[in-house]
């Protein structure tokens, strides 16, 4: 069983990288460009279980993201 | 030689560890022990520094793979109870992440690994750690790449108004203000407290200012922490 954890900077916090690429992309000539945020995934393989999606959960809240700053969001591959 | 004993946790990483025992053992009179990471007991814990440096090359977020270690589950145990705990930089951010302090420290502002010298104004002088600094500011070094003290508005209400916030970055005069915050700290916060206030955590460097040819404001930080022993 693959999962996937999306994760991205909670609204309202500046990362200066998501501005610096958003930049980039209207200096392209790309002028309907409204917001862009800069995220990332983990593709994580657990063995099937019954409480597989719960530890994930608990993995994703107690390491992969910071809860002060950032969402996580977990999908099933 | 004097019995006591301060312990400093060692990570893979870490480099500020040699500086810190060197500081502790001239102008803290202590002697000094190393412990590393994967100890889950700490014998002598009066008091406990997690140096600065790095941790487990800072993956995923700067700190948080160390807060994992075992001998961290024991320096949260030990915080708890009310043992003194001094996080310098990578400390600091492994304070955080293991929700000992609050707030986090993100990437500088201007996405730059910053080594510069800091002024710092002593915003609180009765915590255990800087009643004794006699100084209102102080200059420490500062050496890294995610400074950037982040906490959400309540937190950030909370640590006001509970004292808990120990250094701000300011000028030399001590004007603290967006021109006098290196790395883009809310509130220019450069060191803070938990609510019990025996844990501290702070950015810059104490044991890099004792040097007798350069500003020794780090000696009066170490001999400040003797009436903790």
């Amino acid at each position: 069983m693959i999962y996937r954890v999306y994760i991205n900077y909670k609204k309202g916090i500046l990362d200066p990288e998501s501005e610096a690429i958003k930049k980039t992309i209207s200096n392209m000539g790309f002028k309907s460009l409204k917001n862009l945020s800069k995220g990332k995934f983990f593709d994580i393989e657990i063995s099937e279980k019954k409480n597989g999606l719960k530890e994930i959960e608990k993995i994703s809240k107690d390491l992969l993201s910071n809860p002060v700053i950032e969402n996580f969001k977990i999908i099933k591959k | 030689m004097p019995k006591r004993i301060i312990s400093i946790i060692v990570f893979p990483g870490s480099n500020c560890d040699r500086d810190l025992a060197i500081a502790i053992q001239n102008h803290l009179n202590v002697k000094t022990q190393y412990v590393w990471h994967d100890n889950s007991k700490i014998d002598n814990y009066e008091m406990i520094f997690i140096p600065g440096g790095f941790s487990f090359g800072d993956y995923l977020r700067a700190g948080v793979l160390a807060t994992k270690s075992p001998a961290l589950g024991e320096v949260i145990r030990l915080a708890k109870k009310g043992v003194p705990i001094i996080g310098i930089c990578n400390g600091f951010q492994i304070l955080t992440e293991c929700n000992l302090l609050d707030g986090t420290l993100m990437n500088n502002k201007n996405q730059l690994f910053i080594c510069d010298k800091s002024y710092l104004k002593i915003e609180n002088n009765k915590s255990i750690f800087s009643k004794n600094l006699k100084k209102s500011v102080v200059q420490f070094p500062i050496a890294h790449a995610q400074g950037n003290f982040f906490a959400s508005n309540d937190s950030l209400k909370e640590l006001e108004d509970n004292n808990q916030i120990i250094f701000r970055y300011c000028s030399k005069q001590g004007v603290i203000n967006e021109k006098n915050n290196p790395n883009g700290s809310l509130n220019n916060i450069a060191g803070i407290t938990n609510k019990q206030k025996n844990i501290l955590g702070m950015m810059p460097h104490p044991e890099r200012a004792i040097n007798k040819f350069d500003d020794q404001d780090g000696v009066l930080f170490f001999n400040g922490l003797k009436e903790l022993l």
